[in-house]
């Protein structure tokens, strides 16, 4: 579960119309978010409230053995009006979803950005609609889009308290495609008092950038992305104001003979980057690069994430492939090899959303037969198994984006509850069920050692978060 | 008075081999490893080499039947080696971001990702040199100190030998290590299995102990099974049960007991990575300590206090051959004895008209002088304490508390004998009548410590004389050994010190020989003496 300062936050980047998924940093989020999910240690509270719309707050309160807390602050200089931050009002996903979607790389490019409702907060889009999130962030976009874009700014603090742990954290945004990022830590125990990191991020949609200075070691490091292909390249370039302008109905009508072709295909983005640091004082540095390619939200077909990230010096070789099965299951996987040692690692993760009750859930619960009647999925129509075998797509189908459309209106909530789970090569497994119970967002997990059977529960946590 | 220890019978064992690299193991995996340490540091390969370790004594401070307290100087440049096996972190950066607050972590997407390398480390060439003050309680166990910095030089050879920096790194990283372990841990390492050896034996009456008494049977089942009769025998049975068992196997029993006693001193020594000279030491202070008990019983001729110091002496003088080979000492124990009390009789008819058994004393004692000497000249100037403490080193052999006292200002002027001397004719009565009748092997043992002396590294102040011996206690001296243990803990309760002045006069001597040291080198290196014959014969 996120948390709600990382929710506000994100709330933020999308208000100050930013891609945070624009960056090599995220390459391979998806398959790290199916798989390494945090479990929650201990029993843990949090109380979150968006008071203005400039203004958050958060307490936290956990007890493992020993009672801890902590207080967070937030000011933000673009009005977050119309964000759903009461907890029996956020839409679940925002908070709980794992596959994220690859945002449009549209605007940044074409400044003429039609319409807002782009903005997906991680959620796929035909997800995101479910809720009154999306259209309330919809009309909240276009106002810190024109208000602070380029002079948005967010200010973060947090205390944790019986470790006088001290974070910080600024963000500032100085054009349309620079942001810099300033985090600091201040703790007794730490060397020289405190760390400090600074971020400067350079995106310009089709390839972002970032520098990184760390004041531990005199670190200092460069990372970027560069996207080609699917929306990318310059033929759906082209299209593209077309299809920004048209949001998802763009996917349906045709633009043009070549476009049409990449669509019938599986059509995604690739991205290729990489990184480098250096440690000025310890001498030391790493290096990797990587590959992604991922379906775009208007692919028909079943959307997928393969990344392949290569560390030359280490002689590392990772790949996860991870794949929206169906829109209530998410599954990934993850290989590592190191040609140096021989040595291997695999993990598996897995996601399934429940539209049952919390009370009712069940392990691989199907969505009610009767919702999944009303709520036929209009974008992720199966295609036919001989359109298929013929490599195209079905017959285009006008009728389902206008479903679509008229998602958003349905009073409640599709789903109630995910439960997550993975598995790796050393059969641990780590199981992790959140959902809503009336106003409180809930996130119950377990870590499961089956090599030592004898007491195999090895943590067990409680998050509940409230928030208004 | 000197005493030689053989040092192969302890390289020797495979099974004190097999137990010490098992403490090791635990032992390195039991702190928090660094990050860069990925796996378990396992312990493949450990051998005390087969050159041992100069030992010698500067001082004692104190000597009685449940304690001990001495000074020691260390010096060991052998043929140990150690090996260790583990897997580190080659990649700096996943180093890097473990100690790092996550919150400003540079999150790097891959270019943190692992690589484990295994590794292999050989620790040899070890050079040692160091102070070392030993303070022993039956009650509060073994604690021994390094007043300095145990560590002189040390190679490190490893799977990274061809990188000249990992080489250099870790060969720092490693002293560091090395001088930490042995300044910090290796102490409370080794009292630790102090108490768990021998507060068992002595005090049944703490309930600690007992536990700790149960510990030890679980921690040692290798413990043969004259030793755990005895361990229960010393607390419950009577000594007249116990005379007759050791009556009957009294060799082979002293045989198992000394073994027995040498694979606890190993298992110490094993927990440290240095030689092991210092536990050789403290098995002395035991045998004393039990010694004494034993002969009290014996003799009721002397004061109080004296007899358990007569005693030690006496058996100070076996235990250093039973401690570590019983065999070695009847072989060639017996023959040195005869050239040797030859020697002691000369010895003795040339300076000072008393019995030889004095004389023989005296000798000792003389050697005591010189060590003290150059220590006590120096220390008897300062305080008063210091004065009791030089006071308690020179008398604790030969002669009670009360000539003691009197004792270091004579000692101060330099000539042991007089001290010694009323102190001397006092036990004489007891001694003549023993000497003479017993073998000459009771004389000569002192002096072969005598002869031992000037060559062995390891010295003892010959604070002990002679004791009497009765002729009965001669042929069954191995047997006493074991005896003395149960007697001990009667006695202890009576004798116990506090640990703290202890520790304070240990600290004070140590203090006052390494300002001595430091003032005039030359003395101290004088007496670094060629290894005594029994290491070549070992």
């Amino acid at each position: 579960m996120r948390e709600f300062m990382h929710y506000i936050t994100n709330a933020f980047y999308s208000a100050s119309d930013w891609n945070e998924d624009n960056t090599y940093k995220e390459l391979n989020a998806t398959a790290r978010e199916l798989i390494d999910f945090p479990l929650p240690l201990g029993l843990r509270l949090s109380l979150s409230s968006l008071a203005t719309p400039h203004f958050a707050t958060s307490y936290h309160l956990g007890s493992v053995g020993i009672v801890d807390g902590s207080i967070s602050y937030l000011y933000t200089s673009v009005p977050l009006r119309g964000v759903a931050a009461r907890s029996d009002r956020i839409p679940l996903p925002a908070l709980l979803r794992s596959y994220r979607e690859l945002h449009d790389i549209g605007p940044r490019l074409a400044d003429t950005r039609g319409g807002p409702g782009l903005f997906p907060l991680h959620l796929p889009s035909w997800l995101g609609r479910s809720t009154a999130a999306a259209p309330s962030l919809v009309n909240t976009a276009p106002a810190g889009d024109r208000g602070g874009k380029n002079k948005s700014q967010l200010l973060y603090g947090r205390l944790y308290l019986p470790q006088s742990l001290l974070e910080g954290l600024v963000i500032k945004r100085f054009s349309r495609s620079l942001q810099v990022q300033l985090s600091a830590v201040s703790q007794q125990s730490l060397r020289n008092g405190g760390t400090l990191l600074g971020l400067v991020q350079y995106d310009k949609g089709k390839y972002g950038i970032e520098g990184l200075a760390s004041s531990d070691g005199g670190l200092l490091g460069i990372r970027g992305l560069y996207n080609f292909g699917g929306d990318a390249s310059p033929l759906a370039s082209a299209a593209n104001p077309q299809s920004a302008a048209g949001g998802e109905s763009s996917g349906g009508s045709s633009t043009g003979q070549t476009g049409e072709r990449e669509r019938e295909r599986i059509y995604g983005r690739f991205s290729a980057g990489g990184e480098l640091y250096y440690g000025t004082l310890n001498k030391s540095g790493g290096m990797s690069l990587g590959a992604r390619f991922a379906t775009l939200p208007t692919h028909r077909g079943t959307p997928l994430t393969a990344t392949l990230t290569i560390n030359p010096l280490m002689g590392n070789i990772n790949a996860t492939y991870a794949v929206l099965a169906k829109d209530y299951c998410s599954l990934a996987t993850r290989m590592e090899f190191n040609v140096y040692s021989y040595e291997s690692e695999w993990a598996v993760g897995m996601e399934l959303w429940s539209n049952r009750r919390p009370a009712g859930f069940l392990l691989g619960a199907l969505p009610n037969p009767e919702t999944e009647i009303v709520a036929t999925r209009p974008r992720i129509k199966e295609r036919s198994f001989q359109a298929k075998m013929e490599w195209r797509l079905d017959d285009p189908e006008p009728e389902p984006e206008a479903g679509a459309e008229a998602r958003p209106s349905e009073g409640k909530e599709k789903y109630l509850g995910v439960f997550k789970a993975r598995l790796d090569q050393n059969l641990r497994i780590g199981l992790l069920w959140e959902g809503r119970i009336k106003s409180l967002i809930f996130s119950l997990g377990s870590g499961v050692d089956l090599h030592r059977l004898d007491e195999p529960f090895r943590s067990l946590g409680l998050d509940v978060q409230y928030s208004s | 008075m000197a005493f030689n220890f053989n040092w192969s019978p302890l390289t020797a064992d495979e099974d004190f081999y097999r137990r010490a690299r098992d403490l090791l193991t635990t032992a390195l995996n039991k702190s928090p490893k660094p990050p860069i340490i990925v796996d378990d540091i396992l312990v493949t390969e450990f051998n005390l080499g087969s050159v041992p370790p100069d030992l010698e004594i500067l001082e004692i401070g104190d000597l009685a039947e449940d304690r001990f307290r001495g000074i020691f100087k260390m010096c060991y440049s052998g043929d140990a080696f150690l090996t260790l096996k583990t897997r580190v972190q080659a990649n700096p950066l996943n180093t890097y971001l473990c100690s790092k607050p996550s919150f400003t972590s540079p999150q790097p997407l891959a270019a943190a990702s692992g690589l484990t390398i295994p590794l292999q480390i050989t620790l040899s060439e070890i050079k040692l040199s160091a102070f070392i003050i030993v303070v022993f309680s039956k009650q509060k166990g073994l604690t021994l100190v390094f007043r300095n910095d145990p560590l002189e030089s040390l190679k490190v050879s490893s799977t990274f030998d061809s990188i000249q920096f990992v080489r250099d790194y870790l060969q720092k990283t490693i002293e560091v290590k090395l001088r930490d372990l042995m300044m910090d841990e290796l102490p409370a390492i080794i009292h630790r299995l102090s108490l768990r050896l021998w507060c068992p034996d002595q005090a049944p009456k703490d309930e600690d102990e007992v536990k700790e008494d149960e510990k030890e049977t679980a921690l040692n089942p290798l413990n043969s099974p004259p030793l755990d009769p005895v361990d229960p025998s010393g607390h419950l049975l009577d000594p007249t049960e116990i005379t007759s068992w050791t009556l009957d196997g009294s060799p082979e029993v002293q045989s198992l007991f000394s073994q027995k006693n040498l694979m606890r001193v190993t298992s110490l020594t094993g927990s440290r990575l240095t030689s092991s000279l210092v536990n050789p030491l403290m098995q002395d202070a035991m045998f004393r300590a039990w010694a004494g008990p034993s002969e009290r019983l014996d003799a009721t001729s002397t004061p109080v206090s004296t007899p358990g110091l007569t005693r030690t002496s006496s058996f100070f003088g076996n235990p250093h051959t039973y401690s570590f080979s019983d065999n070695d000492s009847q072989h060639y124990g017996l023959p040195a004895r005869s050239s040797m009390v030859n020697l002691s009789q000369a010895t003795a008819g040339l300076s000072l008209g008393s019995g030889r058994h004095s004389k023989a004393g005296r000798k000792k004692k003389n050697r005591v002088v010189n060590l003290r000497r150059k220590t006590s000249s120096e220390a008897s100037s300062e305080a008063g304490e210091s004065i009791s403490e030089t006071a308690s080193v020179d008398a604790p052999a030969s002669e009670p508390i009360m000539p003691i006292r009197e004792e270091p200002e004579e000692e101060i002027s330099a000539t042991n004998k007089v001290r010694f001397r009323p102190s001397m004719d006092l036990l004489q009565t007891p001694r003549a009548s023993v000497e003479t009748k017993p073998l000459e092997a009771s004389v000569p043992v002192p002096e072969t410590k005598d002869t031992a002396t000037p060559t062995a590294p390891i010295r003892l102040p010959e604070t002990l004389a002679p004791t009497r011996i009765s002729e009965k206690q001669q042929p069954t001296e191995d047997a006493k050994v074991p005896r003395r243990r149960p007697g001990p803990q009667s006695d202890t309760s009576s004798v116990i010190m506090e640990q703290a002045w202890i520790m304070k006069m240990a600290g004070e001597i140590a203090r006052r020989v390494y300002e001595e040291k430091t003032r005039n080198p030359a003395l101290w290196e004088e007496r670094d003496d060629a290894p005594p014959p029994a290491y070549e014969a070992a």
